[in-house]
């Protein structure tokens, strides 16, 4: 009788189970960009004190990933830190989504080399020619640089995975703008770069690497990394990336990060929004190293 | 006297004999050399997970949340998740194993359908965990509606583990001796009857093989688990199989590639626990498979 009796048992707990009625709390499904999980992930962390009814699940993948799901209609909020492409509102539209944007923070993108690297600033162009297809420069010595600890004098070129809005961001705004001034003839990143799957990683590898050069949000910044001051222009002064030059818009690779929902928030999740957009949690988005949409003065 | 030289001579190493054991000996070296090389990456792993790690193992550690933006405090959320999704994929995967693998050892006739059926087992279980991934979230994340939750992970981790619960027992069930069975049926007994009060009793180490081998691998996987069912980061333990869950593995793999500013020992500590839970399963098994063993009646 014994395995009559297990599978009996078996089958009546998995009914019981499944009777059950979804957990009374309100779960939120967040979902989406590497840039913003971290600040996402403080945010659902902090919640539960502001509102212990509702519950804020996290997870990354990269805005592609958020988007995606978004599109399936698999989140409540997608993460973001590039803008919805048109192919893709609509096809949220055509799969009966309507998704409508928040820019919930900002975000420096900072170019980051090695701590030996003598370089201080580059300029767009310059970053054209590093990064970009057709680029000139593959050498450090190409730049007028020699990097202590590079003996083979080659640029590591370290970039993103191609669904990361932090990869379609530069190229939006730094190699659009080299291939605009004619210093390489289209706007998109060079073939034999080495693509990281999250921001740390690039992080991780050119603080290892004296011959590299990689990009990333600043809240990913650490003190074995030099942070490159940024010009638009060749000669013009350069800004260092910061939350404060971030704020001010003067730092000029600076991004909007954005939340989109299905439709105009209610309930639960106009809650969840209206307290990211408060001082409360604009504050703990600028004490991850962003910047916030609206001036807060945070203990 | 020189007859008996040529006898001596008759047993001494010719040349031939010489270089062949010189040969023997280099070989065995050599062979023991490569088996002994096995042991080193899990030396190497243990040590090094159990030096690093082993200064964030506290109760704290195994029994908090993690705070700060994941870079302090515990990891229980994730190690209960873990216990969950494995838990839940035996239960489904067990049944439907071992019912499988009864009925391919037991009854099946050798004909075109058992053949489909072997054949799907092992293309199964060739097929990458990525691909089970996006399977589990095709079939049971959408088309079934169960969303990204613990039921969907843990069917989809079910899926990759069958072959290896069906093989392990079917093996196990065919090493019982034919003899048992013909004299059961002799005494006019069905096969279900066989099947129950023989085969079953006398394969139950073979079968735990199996589950030992699904657990271990179930509570490392990362893929299947991450669009099915685990979460970067939730607040709050699971209470049913329809919530969504953190996971050991996940967690490891955020830990130590997502989150800035982690502190070093954090994702040792992390892999430390994950692979402790592994060996303890394993070991409390094995105990019970020997247990077992030793009242084997042949």
């Amino acid at each position: 009788m014994k395995f009559g009796r297990i599978i009996t048992l078996s089958v009546i707990t998995t009914l019981a189970i499944s009777g059950q009625s979804l957990a009374a709390n309100k779960l939120i499904q967040n979902k989406g960009s590497d840039t913003l999980v971290n600040v996402a992930q403080a945010w659902a962390e902090e919640y539960p004190n502001v509102n212990p009814d509702v519950t804020v699940a996290v997870s990354g993948g990269g805005s592609g990933t958020g988007i995606a799901a978004m599109i399936n209609g698999t989140v409540d909020i997608a993460n973001a830190s590039r803008q919805m492409k048109k192919k893709e509102l609509k096809s949220a539209k055509d799969s009966g989504q309507n998704p409508v944007e928040h820019v919930v923070g900002y975000d420096a993108l900072a170019v980051f080399i090695h701590e030996n690297n003598p370089a201080n600033e580059f300029s767009f162009n310059q970053l054209g020619k590093i990064f970009g297809r057709g680029g000139d420069a593959t050498k450090w010595s190409d730049l007028g640089l020699t990097v202590p600890g590079c003996d083979s004098d080659k640029i590591v070129v370290v970039s993103r995975q191609n669904n990361s809005g932090t990869y379609a961001y530069f190229k939006k705004a730094v190699l659009k703008s080299a291939a605009r001034a004619g210093i390489i003839s289209k706007g998109s990143f060079r073939q034999g770069t080495l693509d990281m799957h999250g921001s740390k990683d690039v992080v991780d590898l050119v603080e290892k690497t004296p011959c590299a050069i990689g990009y990333s949000g600043l809240a990913y910044a650490t003190d074995h990394l030099k942070l490159a001051c940024i010009s638009k222009e060749d000669g013009a002064s350069c800004v260092s990336p910061s939350v404060a030059t971030a704020s001010d818009r003067s730092y000029p690779i600076a991004r909007p990060l954005f939340m989109y929902t299905n439709g105009e928030p209610q309930g639960a999740i106009k809650e969840y929004m209206d307290w990211i957009l408060s001082e409360a949690g604009q504050c703990i988005l600028v004490n991850k190293g962003y910047a916030p949409v609206r001036d807060v003065n945070c203990p | 006297m020189a007859s008996t030289g040529i006898i001596e001579n008759q047993f001494l190493e010719t040349e031939l004999n010489v270089s062949a054991k010189r040969t023997e000996t280099l070989f065995k070296i050599l062979f023991m050399f490569m088996a002994g090389l096995l042991i080193l990456p899990v030396l190497i792993i243990l040590t090094t997970l159990v030096v690093k790690g082993s200064s964030m193992i506290s109760f704290e550690f195994l029994f908090g949340n993690p705070t700060n933006g994941m870079t302090e405090g515990g990891i229980f959320p994730a190690l209960l998740g873990t216990v969950w999704l494995v838990g839940v994929a035996l239960v489904i995967s067990v049944p439907v194993g071992v019912a499988a693998a009864v009925y391919l050892s037991e009854y099946a006739p050798d004909n075109w359908f058992t053949r489909a059926i072997n054949l799907a087992i092992i293309n199964l279980a060739g097929v990458p965990s990525i691909v089970h991934a996006l399977f589990g979230v095709g079939a049971f994340v959408i088309f079934f509606g169960f969303g990204t939750s613990i039921l969907a992970a843990s069917m989809t981790l079910a899926v990759m583990t069958l072959p290896v619960v069906i093989v392990a027992t079917r093996e196990s069930l065919q090493a019982v001796p034919h003899a048992f069975r013909e004299a059961c049926w002799n005494m006019g007994a069905t096969r279900w009857q066989t099947i129950r009060r023989v085969v079953l009793p006398n394969s139950v180490s073979g079968i735990l093989t199996g589950v030992i081998l699904e657990v271990s691998r179930t509570t490392g996987e990362t893929a299947p688990i991450m669009f099915t069912g685990a979460a970067f980061f939730i607040p709050v333990l699971p209470e049913s199989v329809f919530d969504q869950t953190m996971a050991l593995s996940l967690h490891l793999f955020v830990v130590s590639t997502q989150v800035p500013h982690v502190p070093e020992a954090l994702p040792y500590g992390v892999a430390l626990v994950l692979i402790s839970m592994v060996l303890l399963m394993n070991s409390a098994s094995i105990a019970l498979r020997m247990h077992l063993r030793g009242k084997k009646k042949w």
